[in-house]
């Protein structure tokens, strides 16, 4: 009885310790998962920022920043486009995020963390479209123009709606692990 | 007294016998003015459980199913043969692997699937991907368990398709959207709404005659140019199972 309350507690505490990186590795999972039921017209949220955006606004700018292209790596490697990447809004949005200071009205916290990733689903959207128009320069037309802002409007919109409830319950997380660990 | 009473007894709408025959005659006005579709809807009921059941339908339709078969057996046999007297390129008859869409990214930037048949299975990079109605994508990455397809409705995909009833080559190019545009050479190209597109048989990348779609709308010539959208055949954002062709062109 007393051993199996003793691992429970060091689970409880491993866990409690380690939030961050586990969060971080089920990033690319839930990428992969793409829930449809979470959709909104075939698009997701873009995941990687409701993590991203806690972390640098603990840790800072320039952890933000790595962190930002560790997360552009890791996706890359499990999309197929060779030519297109997602490192440079990860990286941005790292940096950015990292600039931010945490705000004491939790409230408006809360919503303003549905704007900022906005904001950085708009950023990282607009970077990987201009990627692809730079790419496709030749063959690009209206069509294409129309699916993608469909995409960055969409994904925004979903960033938007998640990021207030993830973000804030990651953060608290976050800060109650650095917490335990001080 | 009594004389007022009396008239009002007389009176025919005090009378019940009237109304009911009044009623009557409405509902025979009704059921002519509606032609009898009253009667009608009460016949589908009653008849109902003594109609030829779903039995009868699914032996009709197995046996039409066979005869598909055997006719689409004859007309490959057919095929093979024609195209080895012409020397042509020949449809892979390799072994089929099927799998199972354990991803799906299909309505965001990344347009791909990922499967539970990697290289272990003998998957390889360039094998086709099939599904219920036609072509799906090419796979472009394999792990030891899993293979990676980006469907051509990708921006990254493109490939060289045969319209059929013009009989021109044209090329397949992925917009990030669920329909693919066809790019015909030829402005002159006589290309129509309805028309079915499958792969070419001068493709590098495809085996010949996999279904891919058919022609939903044509967009505007360009200078020298055709285009039109492709409405596609196999419907990716819903296919849990598919087949892995291994080519050999």
């Amino acid at each position: 009885m007393g051993a199996n309350f003793e691992s429970k507690y060091l689970m409880n505490k491993f866990f409690s310790k380690k939030i961050s990186i586990i969060s971080f590795i089920l990033i690319p999972i839930i990428f992969l998962w793409h829930p449809n039921w979470l959709g909104f017209l075939g698009v997701q949220p873009y995941w990687p920022l409701f993590w991203l955006l806690p972390w640098s606004m603990i840790n800072g700018s320039i952890n933000g920043l790595i962190f930002g292209l560790f997360l552009g790596l890791i996706l890359d490697s499990l999309t197929l486009d060779d030519s297109l990447t997602q490192i440079p809004g990860l990286i941005f949005c790292g940096f950015l995020f990292g600039r931010i200071k945490l705000y004491s009205d939790n409230l408006v916290g809360h919503f303003r963390y549905g704007l900022i990733c906005s904001f950085g689903s708009l950023l990282c959207g607009t970077l990987y479209f201009l990627q692809i128009l730079l790419r496709n320069f030749s063959n690009s037309n209206s069509l294409m123009l129309m699916a993608s802002v469909k995409n960055i409007l969409a994904e925004v919109f979903l960033t938007g709606l998640f990021a207030p409830f993830i973000c804030s319950q990651l953060l608290r997380m976050f800060k109650f692990s650095r917490r335990k660990l001080q | 007294m009594l004389g007022i009473r009396r008239i009002s007894t007389t009176r025919w709408w005090h009378k019940k016998k009237n109304w009911l025959f009044f009623a009557i005659f409405l509902f025979l006005v009704f059921v002519r003015l509606s032609k009898g579709s009253f009667y009608k809807d009460i016949y589908y009921f009653i008849s109902k459980p003594f109609w030829p059941g779903q039995f009868q339908k699914e032996i009709v339709l197995e046996s039409i199913d066979q005869e598909y078969l055997i006719k689409l057996n004859l007309l490959r046999k057919d095929n093979l043969r024609l195209r080895r007297i012409l020397s042509l390129q020949e449809s892979s008859n390799n072994e089929k692997i099927s799998a199972a869409v354990i991803s799906r990214k299909t309505g965001s930037w990344w347009r791909q699937i990922i499967l539970n048949k990697g290289s272990k299975d003998g998957v390889e990079i360039g094998n086709i991907v099939t599904g219920p109605g036609g072509l799906l994508g090419r796979v472009k990455d394999t792990s030891l368990f899993t293979s990676s397809v980006t469907l051509i409705t990708s921006p990254e995909s493109k490939l060289g398709v045969w319209v059929d009833r013009i009989q021109i080559n044209g090329l397949l190019v992925g917009l990030g959207d669920d329909y693919p545009s066809l790019i015909l050479y030829s402005k002159d190209a006589d290309i129509k709404v309805g028309d079915f597109v499958s792969s070419s048989p001068a493709s590098t990348l495809l085996p010949p005659n996999i279904p891919i779609g058919i022609v939903q709308s044509i967009d505007e010539t360009l200078k020298s140019k055709k285009t039109a959208k492709i409405s596609l055949l196999a419907k990716p954002h819903v296919i849990d199972w598919v087949q892995i062709l291994k080519v050999n062109i």
